[in-house]
């Protein structure tokens, strides 16, 4: 169905919210603002609503279903690089040792977007239909 | 064998070049500073001088006769005199010198910062340039609607975020309003996360100086969020591209930007764990161009790959731009942009070593000029022609890897810096495309992802320790030195950044739109990417008056097993 009016409605509640929502952040000691924040809040969890509502008048996309969990174990590898790095930085004062753990941490990060995200995705890849 | 030799020619050749650029850097020890000669010291400034000097000014009536040669505008009289009746002062003369200072840092922050912001026509060129034209309406529209969206996100909350507690900058007045960093004690130190300062530029953040920094952030912000729009053409619904880029503006980018620009524990990797000057990025190879073109690889996975990319078997299909004048005027666009974004970092051209700018705006021409010549001459010994938009993207891969070391590197480092990119952004757009499987028109990952943290690594290889911003960076004393100038913990704070942008940015970015799609649906149909965006989303074609070649007859084949003909193109 691509671009219609419930889209626009939805973007426009999406952007007063965060608004609202920012607003309350500003003034978050007062009272005032902790109901802007709440207001904002609703706003945005109705706008995600509202669009996930619509979501389904777009029609079929060329997008297969894919092995969600494995993506998420993508996302992770990619995570635990960074913190291997970080943790690096802790263990060891020497600054060949850090070199080396920011490499490790790097190449683990690096596998995980590689290897195994690509993995995750081209399973049931468009092309592959 | 033959192209054995070839490669093997391109490898012996790039070595060469390499190993000869080293030893002229080697050879070229900067000549000491002559001693300054001894000057008599000046008499002490009087109240009475100034009197003097005073009496002594054009009046009125001279200055009515005119002023062709400009050697009596501009004198004592301009200077303001606090109290009328006491005089010009010496108290109203440094005054004035204070003032003046801080107003050659504004105009030149603010006019590089507009160079900034019409980069923002230059990527929308690049990119619709290299789209079809089916979808040119569309690819436009998201690089001007972009810049609405981070504006608006980050005048919302990822200035706050961002530079909430960056005060203490003295180009701009020192910025004391932004004072509130959100920090955690790990380790027995202090590590800061995130500010607080700023939210709609209200309250104490209603400042010249912080709306000078916040135009100048804003531009540099806007450039990271365009780069997602281009890896993402020809099949990202405008609704999802519209909601990423708020959250991409409110948070993911100014996350980063606040660890190494804006006080935040990346700056701080030297003064508490004694890692050179911390983190070090100029003007934002790392904060902006790896940011962007790492969401960008995050959200092209997400979307997928065009209808007709790749065939069954996983060969790719080149799909050739509609306009190369586009591509290649854009290009020049960007470059020029680029005179603001790397020597404007300084964010000032007076006191605190500002007078490199020169240094930085030549550095910065000069890694485009070799990363040219670093794609254009790899794809000529490859395919045997020039390639134009692999060129144009040499072009950007060398502009985007100097950004982080314009500031702190000689004229040979950054040509050394701007070849190695435009070869390796040939290298990065053939094994993304061909190796992961992952579909981008207009090789925005490879050229500001890939060549983003080259520029971040290049800073700790090559960083000569010549520059002087004020006698410290980052709060370490002493000028930034990389590791073939003899300090190699610069290198590992470099790559603790690099860490940070492939494991955290990558993977927030990543989770953000993975929500995005599961509320929102980030790709359109299967209809409306055959038709071409342009007028299922924009309800109008970018070239309404022209007739349509049809698609060739691989990508009809492609789009037909779906059950889909294109309506746009001539029969």
């Amino acid at each position: 169905m691509a671009a219609n009016k419930s889209q626009g409605s939805y973007y426009t509640l999406f952007l007063v919210a965060a608004t609202v929502l920012c607003a309350g952040l500003y003034d978050i000691s007062s009272g005032i603002g902790i109901l802007l924040l709440i207001l904002g809040a609703l706003g945005m969890v109705a706008s995600l609503l509202g669009m996930l509502k619509i979501k389904s008048l777009e029609g079929r996309t060329a997008l297969k279903p894919g092995p969600g969990f494995m993506k998420l174990i993508g996302a992770g590898v990619c995570a635990l690089g960074w913190l291997i790095t970080l943790y690096g930085m802790h263990l060891t004062p020497s600054v060949g040792g850090r070199l080396v753990l920011a490499l490790v941490g790097i190449s683990v990060s690096l596998f995980g977007i590689i290897v195994v995200l690509p993995a995750a995705f081209n399973k049931n890849a468009v092309w592959k239909a | 064998m033959s192209k054995f030799v070839r490669s093997s020619s391109v490898c012996l050749c790039i070595l060469a070049l390499g190993l000869a650029m080293g030893a002229l850097a080697h050879a070229q020890t900067p000549a000491a500073a002559a001693a300054p000669t001894a000057t008599p010291s000046p008499l002490p400034a009087t109240t009475k001088e100034l009197a003097t000097a005073v009496a002594q000014a054009p009046t009125t009536a001279d200055l009515a006769k005119g002023d062709p040669g400009g050697t009596i505008t501009g004198t004592v009289n301009d200077v303001p005199v606090t109290n009328p009746k006491v005089g010009l002062t010496l108290g109203d003369t440094a005054n004035q010198v204070g003032q003046n200072k801080i107003a050659i840092n504004f105009v030149w922050t603010l006019v590089t910062g507009f160079l900034v912001m019409f980069m923002q026509a230059g990527f929308a060129l690049v990119e619709a340039g290299l789209c079809r034209v089916k979808n040119a309406n569309h690819t436009y529209m998201m690089n001007f609607v972009v810049y609405g969206c981070g504006l608006f996100a980050y005048w919302l909350l990822g200035f706050a975020i961002q530079m909430g507690g960056a005060a203490g900058n003295g180009n701009l007045g020192g910025l004391q309003s932004l004072s509130s960093e959100h920090t955690m004690s790990l380790f027995h130190k202090t590590w800061g996360l995130f500010g607080g300062a700023g939210m709609f530029l209200s309250g104490h953040p209603y400042d010249v100086g912080v709306m000078v920094i916040f135009l100048f952030e804003m531009v540099f912000m806007d450039t990271a969020l365009t780069i997602v729009t281009g890896a993402c053409a020809e099949r990202w619904k405008f609704l999802a591209f519209a909601v990423s880029s708020v959250i991409m503006g409110a948070i993911t980018y100014p996350l980063y930007g606040n660890w190494a620009w804006g006080g935040g524990w990346l700056s701080q990797l030297g003064t508490n764990v004694g890692l050179g000057h911390g983190y070090c990025d100029f003007a934002g190879s790392g904060v902006v161009h790896a940011v962007g073109g790492i969401t960008a690889l995050a959200v092209s996975m997400i979307v997928g790959p065009r209808i007709g990319k790749f065939n069954r078997d996983g060969s790719s299909n080149p799909i050739i731009g509609h306009d190369i004048s586009a591509v290649m005027i854009g290009c020049f666009i960007l470059a020029f942009g680029w005179f603001g974004f790397n020597p404007g970092s300084t964010l000032g051209a007076s006191a605190a070593g500002n007078l490199r700018i020169g240094t930085i705006a030549v550095d910065t021409m000069l890694a485009g000029c070799t990363g040219t010549f670093g794609a254009l001459l790899f794809m000529w010994m490859k395919n045997g022609k020039v390639d134009a938009s692999m060129s144009g993207n040499g072009l950007l891969a060398g502009l985007v890897a100097i950004t982080a070391p314009s500031g702190f590197v000689s004229t040979v480092g950054a040509a050394i810096i701007g070849v190695v990119a435009g070869v390796l952004v040939c290298l990065s757009c053939s094994f993304i495309e061909n190796v992961m499987k992952v579909d981008d028109p207009v090789g925005a990952i490879s050229v500001h992802g890939t060549c983003g943290l080259w520029g971040v690594l290049s800073v700790g290889l090559l960083a000569d320790g010549t520059s002087n911003y004020g006698g410290s960076w980052n709060g370490v004393a002493g000028s930034v030195t990389g590791l073939f100038y003899g300090d190699p913990s610069q290198l590992v704070a470099q790559l603790v950044g690099i860490s940070t942008l492939i494991g955290f940015v990558f993977t927030l970015s990543f989770l953000i739109n993975l929500c995005i799609e599961l509320f929102v649906g980030q790709r359109v149909s299967v209809e409306t990417e055959v038709a071409g965006l342009d007028i299922p989303e924009m309800g109008q074609l970018g070239y309404p008056e022209f007739v349509f070649r049809p698609e060739p007859e691989s990508m009809q084949q492609a789009e037909a097993a779906y059950g889909v003909t294109s309506s746009v193109f001539a029969s």
